[in-house]
């Protein structure tokens, strides 16, 4: 990295110079700034003996900066919400006047940074930045108890936070973030709040109770524990943010308070009370939450449907492992406390996960002592405090592991908090590895009682990775009693998709040999007896075709053109119709079998081999995606598209990572359209045995949720990009038309004529922006027919007519509670079926912003058949699809 | 968040001692750069293992995606040398890769991302005087992953790991040779027969008409980012 290397300074490095020089300057800090820098690094030693001093440094700091000193609050405040119990000590004693400098009230240097930070707060809720508007929050509580701000008007404050609650058709983030704000003001400021007015405490805290209420049929279905059977959400070892929220709240009321102090720090609390008499709190203004921006694109699809996608319309439940004397029971207000604290760091310090380590890791530091065990070694132990005394690498893990457990989707991308886990591992491998193990033992036991069929994924896919930065050092052993269940079971699911997780990212003989005997033994189905390899099915020269496919194999490792291939395909075709005995019933699915097979045998090397051939034969790929029929324009020959996709599955059919890449690629290249993909995931992979766990009836398994996924995020993925271009275009234009009106009006100022006229010219759209809009309908069109065979797919799985081929008989026990509490005696169809379930939910709230836009049209199609029904399985369908678009 | 700690999604301050354009060019480049450079891989790290790792950080359901990976290969010997190139449809998703994945391990190594400013033909290949990289040349210890001791005794290993490692033996040089991965989606052509059989190259494909002038052959780059 460094540029000083002793053996460097040839020419060429002088010829750069300049280059290095801008760089290497010397960053000169003005006092300003450097001030800045000490407010923001307040208390990295010692917060309590740092105090007195940074004061002193800002009261001798004149002419004050009121701008550069409340910035640095400002910051403080929002990006290291641990210490604002501190920032609101340090505002406090600002405020006071002291004998050397006596203040008078009005040039108090507390007020005025207080005043101006009030603006940065102002600006944040005028952006709708939740999270820096909450912690602002925060630290006004504290000021409330510090008795520098009236309770009043923190009250004020916090009351425009639940009339929120109260706006006509409210979305659901808007609300929940809006309700927190109001809680956690409330929870910090709540002894000074309540002896002011137990009335107005009680109208929020019933505000919150009252909005909650409404939200009961999207928890049943964004809980992490699965009871399909319930209409409940909650379940003893999962926790939704509005319940522990209000039952906190409520803990804290029901004792006026008096817990406050024990959950969150109040360094200010020992000051004197301010001089009342010389003293008028400050009144924070009135707020008003602004309302949501809505972008209007005004983007319809062409049949009219809205096309907007919105997120983050759900409850958040977060998953507990531990015992409440291990770690917090986020429903207390000092378990509420360590959780959102916790929380906060995950997402602030989301840019640099090697800082959030170590943060998280010095949590105990910022809280009250007593809360965390003593580090061993230390000089002081403290008395524990009863209640308390929580093990902090547990709770660490419990709770990155919770917010990475999220439904349906965490706030940031799975890879964070896994290497976030990696991160303390290697900061503190004694203390939180074993915290991990842990952890990863108690995930394990809830599968099968119902853990989410995503969360487990989303498990698998942690354990493989962290291995993968561990050496692969697991004790597999432990679970060797296991492989008595089932092929199905969820456990014995985890075990295989872990390891096959881990083979992606090592290799086959690397984590066979990880594992014992038992696991090794082909006849227990836990890991494959060889490397996940290609399968050309014409390789054996015993094969039928085998020389016909050699042939054709040859010409591409000959490189001959697309073109010639065509030709010889058809004259091969034209042969095997007309062979002597009777010829081949369906010629046209074997000579693609032996092209698409032979194709993918050159581009079987590498992901880039594969790249190469798919590009140098697009024109062939075309050609037999159309069915020879290359006139056609567009979408090809639905049963040759899926011949293609039949091959590629069955040439890697040992190999599920290469299936899904070649899938994504033949998307790329539009060889095959999402939907294609779509309806074969249902209907033709069954045909692969290899292939695939669900095979017999109907059912999906996580393999065949990757390959659904992979499709309904390319349709959805590509309207995005269509859409923006229109935007970008449209922008473009509207500022071509406005320069060209301008110059007009320029030239000719005083012509009232001109500019009629030149109003009344329709808009004629330029053709980039016609075909980017033609392109947007043809997306979307493809997107709605991608959602619709989905649907369609999970309906025909999980509740079959009498006249499905291949049904699954189990799809309507598994839903019932007294089939749930016989899971024990579950074979294999029993759990497909349970997972086909899990997949179903999935697909409904992680889509349901795009579902939402076609609700209509979709529930026709697929649901209209069941219009009078009593079936159970009918039922489970139609009200997860009511809740999931938000019509229940 | 930049203030109280410096995000890790920062490019280096590496720069291509072949590339043309000034550092503030530069700078722009990487700002929107979709391209990473993978470092201190595993000789015997394949492909598929990265995307595997990779597409963690990809956005398929905005637009996103690996595009490609070029594997970077000895100059002589056709060979992997330890470095990639992995480039995605969107910037955001190179910058998750320097948050995430950079500094963990990959195949028991801990690898580096870079933002990089986009391939550029020939810049698949080893700039060391070997063949390989030149950091392999100055390395004095054993590296069982990168083929043992430095540069000499690394021939050997190479000599003997070529009887069972042949994958990229067919590896080109010149315009063409890396695959470009497919670009935007584009309204099918309702052409007739002789435009569809034109090959149909991606314009992101590396056409390169623009080659840049190398003079400085031997002068490493990859090196530098070490």
């Amino acid at each position: 990295m460094s540029y000083d290397r002793p053996h460097r300074g040839g020419g060429n490095r002088r010829r750069h110079r300049d280059d290095y020089d801008d760089r290497r300057r010397d960053v000169y800090e003005s006092p300003a700034e450097k001030l800045k820098a000490a407010i923001i690094k307040f208390g990295e030693v010692d917060v309590v003996e740092e105090l007195p001093r940074l004061e002193k440094s800002i009261r001798e700091s004149t002419p004050y900066a009121i701008p550069n000193l409340s910035e640095a609050f400002r910051i403080a405040v929002t990006e290291q919400p641990f210490k604002i119990p501190h920032y609101a000590a340090l505002l406090r004693r600002l405020h006071d006047s002291t004998d050397e400098v006596p203040t008078a009230e009005d040039t108090s240097l507390g007020k005025q940074i207080l005043e101006d930070f009030w603006k940065g707060f102002q600006a944040y809720l005028d952006k709708l930045a939740w999270r820096e508007t909450r912690l602002c929050i925060h630290f006004f509580a504290h000021l409330t108890v510090a008795k520098l701000i009236s309770a009043d008007s923190m009250f004020g404050l916090l009351q425009s936070f639940t009339a929120v609650l109260e706006e006509f058709g409210v979305s659901h983030g808007r609300a929940k973030k809006a309700a927190v704000c109001a809680a956690e003001g409330l929870m910090i400021a709540g002894p000074i709040l309540k002896a002011s007015s137990a009335e107005r405490v009680q109208e929020i805290i019933s505000a919150i109770q009252a909005y909650n209420d409404t939200v009961t049929s999207p928890k049943w279905l964004i809980g992490p524990i699965l009871k399909m059977y319930s209409d409940e959400g909650s379940s003893s070892s999962a926790d939704e943010l509005l319940d522990v929220v209000l039952q906190a709240l409520k803990t804290l009321d029901e004792s006026d308070f008096a817990e406050t102090a024990s959950s969150f720090s109040q360094p200010y609390a020992s000051f004197p009370d301010p001089d009342l008499a010389s003293f008028t709190p400050f009144n924070l203004p009135s707020v008003l939450v602004p309302p949501e921006v809505i972008e209007l694109d005004g983007l319809a699809t062409d049949s009219g449907e809205d096309a907007q996608v919105k997120k983050e319309e759900w409850p958040e439940y977060f998953l507990r492992l531990f015992d409440n004397d291990v770690t917090p029971d986020p429903k207390t207000p000092a378990g509420y406390a360590v959780h959102s604290g916790l929380i906060d760091l995950l997402d602030i310090f989301e840019v640099n996960r090697k800082e959030c380590a170590r943060l998280l890791l010095e949590f105990p530091k910022w809280t009250i002592p007593g809360t965390f065990k003593p580090k061993p070694g230390g000089t002081v132990v403290p008395e524990p405090v009863p209640g308390k005394d929580w093990q902090l690498e547990s709770t660490v893990i419990e709770n990155v592991l919770g917010a990475y457990f999220v439904l349906p989707e965490s706030s940031h991308k799975s890879i964070y908090y896994i290497g976030l886990i990696t991160e303390l591992c290697k900061l503190s491998p004694s203390t939180v590895g074993p915290a991990v193990g842990k952890s990863i033992r108690k995930l394990y036991g809830t599968l099968g009682d119902g853990l989410d069929v995503e969360v487990a994924r989303r498990f698998a896919e942690w354990f493989a990775v962290h291995m993968s930065n561990f050496g692969f050092q697991w004790v597999w052993k432990e679970w060797i009693p296991d492989l008595s269940l089932t092929v199905q079971h969820p456990r014995r699911a985890f075990m295989r998709r872990a390891l096959e997780f881990e083979i992606r990212l090592s290799y086959h003989d690397r984590i066979l040999k990880t594992l014992p005997e038992e696991m090794q033994a082909p006849e227990n189905r836990t890991i494959g007896e060889q490397a996940p390899g290609p399968n050309f099915e014409y390789d054996d020269p015993a094969k039928p075709h085998h020389d016909a496919a050699l042939a054709v194999l040859n010409l591409f490792r000959g490189r001959a053109k697309a073109e010639d291939v065509i030709s010889h395909l058809d004259t091969l075709k034209a042969t095997l119709e007309t062979s002597d005995d009777g010829g081949v019933v369906n010629a046209d699915g074997l000579i693609r079998s032996i092209a698409i097979q032979s194709l993918l045998h050159i581009g079987s090397r590498s992901f880039s081999h594969l790249l190469n051939a798919i590009e140098r034969y697009l024109p062939l790929l075309r050609n037999i995606a159309s069915a020879g029929a290359s006139t056609v324009g567009g979408s090809g020959n639905a049963e040759a598209k899926v011949d293609i996709l039949t091959a590629s599955a069955a040439f890697w059919k040992y190999n599920r990572h290469m299936v899904a890449i070649v899938f994504d690629k033949l998307m790329q290249y539009q060889i095959v359209d999402p939907s294609d993909v779509v309806g074969w995931t249902f209907i033709n992979r069954a045909e692969i045995r290899e292939l695939s766990e669900a095979t017999g009836p109907l059912s999906l398994s996580a393999f065949e949720w990757d390959l659904l996924k992979g499709a309904l995020d390319k349709a959805n993925g590509r309207v995005m990009i269509a859409r923006r271009k229109v935007t970008a275009l449209r922008k473009e234009e509207d500022d071509t038309r406005a320069r060209v009106k301008a110059s007009g009006e320029d030239g000719s100022a005083m012509d009232v004529d001109a500019e009629v006229k030149t109003d009344e010219t329709p808009a004629v759209d330029s053709p980039a922006l016609t075909t980017a809009l033609k392109a947007f309908a043809s997306l979307t069109r493809e997107q709605k027919g991608a959602l619709s065979r989905t649907l369609d797919g999970f309906v025909s799985c999980l509740a079959p007519g009498s006249t499905d081929l291949n049904p699954n008989p189990h799809s309507r026990v598994v839903i019932s509670e007294v089939g749930w509490n016989e899971r024990s005696g579950w074979e294999k169809d029993q759990w497909n079926a349970w997972e086909t379930w899990g997949w179903y939910r999935q697909f409904c709230r992680s889509y349901a912003p795009y579902l939402r836009n076609y609700s209509t049209t979709l529930w026709t199609v697929s649901f209209a058949k069941f219009d009078g029904s009593t079936d159970p399985a009918a039922d489970l369908l139609k009200k997860t699809w009511n809740v999931a678009t938000g019509q229940e | 968040m930049a203030h109280v700690v410096a995000p890790l999604d920062q490019p280096s301050n590496y720069k291509d001692s072949q590339t043309r354009v000034d550092r503030q060019r530069q700078n722009d480049m990487l700002s929107k750069s979709t391209t990473l450079y993978i470092g201190n891989l595993s000789f015997y790290t394949t492909e598929e293992q990265i995307y595997e790792l990779f597409t963690k950080c990809a956005s398929p359901d905005d637009g996103g995606g690996i595009k490609r990976i070029i594997m970077g290969l000895d100059r002589n010997t056709r060979t992997p040398c330890g470095f990639c190139f992995v480039e995605y449809y969107t910037h955001a998703e190179a910058l998750a890769s320097m948050r995430y994945v950079s500094g963990t391990k990959l195949d028991e190594r801990i690898i580096r991302c870079d933002l990089d400013l986009g391939y550029k033909e020939g810049r698949q290949f080893g700039r060391g005087k070997s063949g390989g990289q030149v950091r392999d040349e100055h390395r004095q210890d054993y590296d069982p992953g990168r083929g043992g001791w430095g540069a000499q005794a690394q021939r050997l290993e190479i000599e003997r790991r070529r009887e069972v490692e042949e994958r990229y033996a067919d590896a080109q040089d010149g315009p063409g040779a890396v695959a470009g991965g497919g670009g935007d989606w584009k309204e099918a052509e309702s052409t007739g027969n002789e435009s569809r059989l034109k090959r149909g190259r991606s314009p992101e494909d590396e056409g390169d008409n623009t080659r840049l002038q190398r003079s400085r052959a031997e002068e490493d780059v990859d090196a530098e980012r070490m």
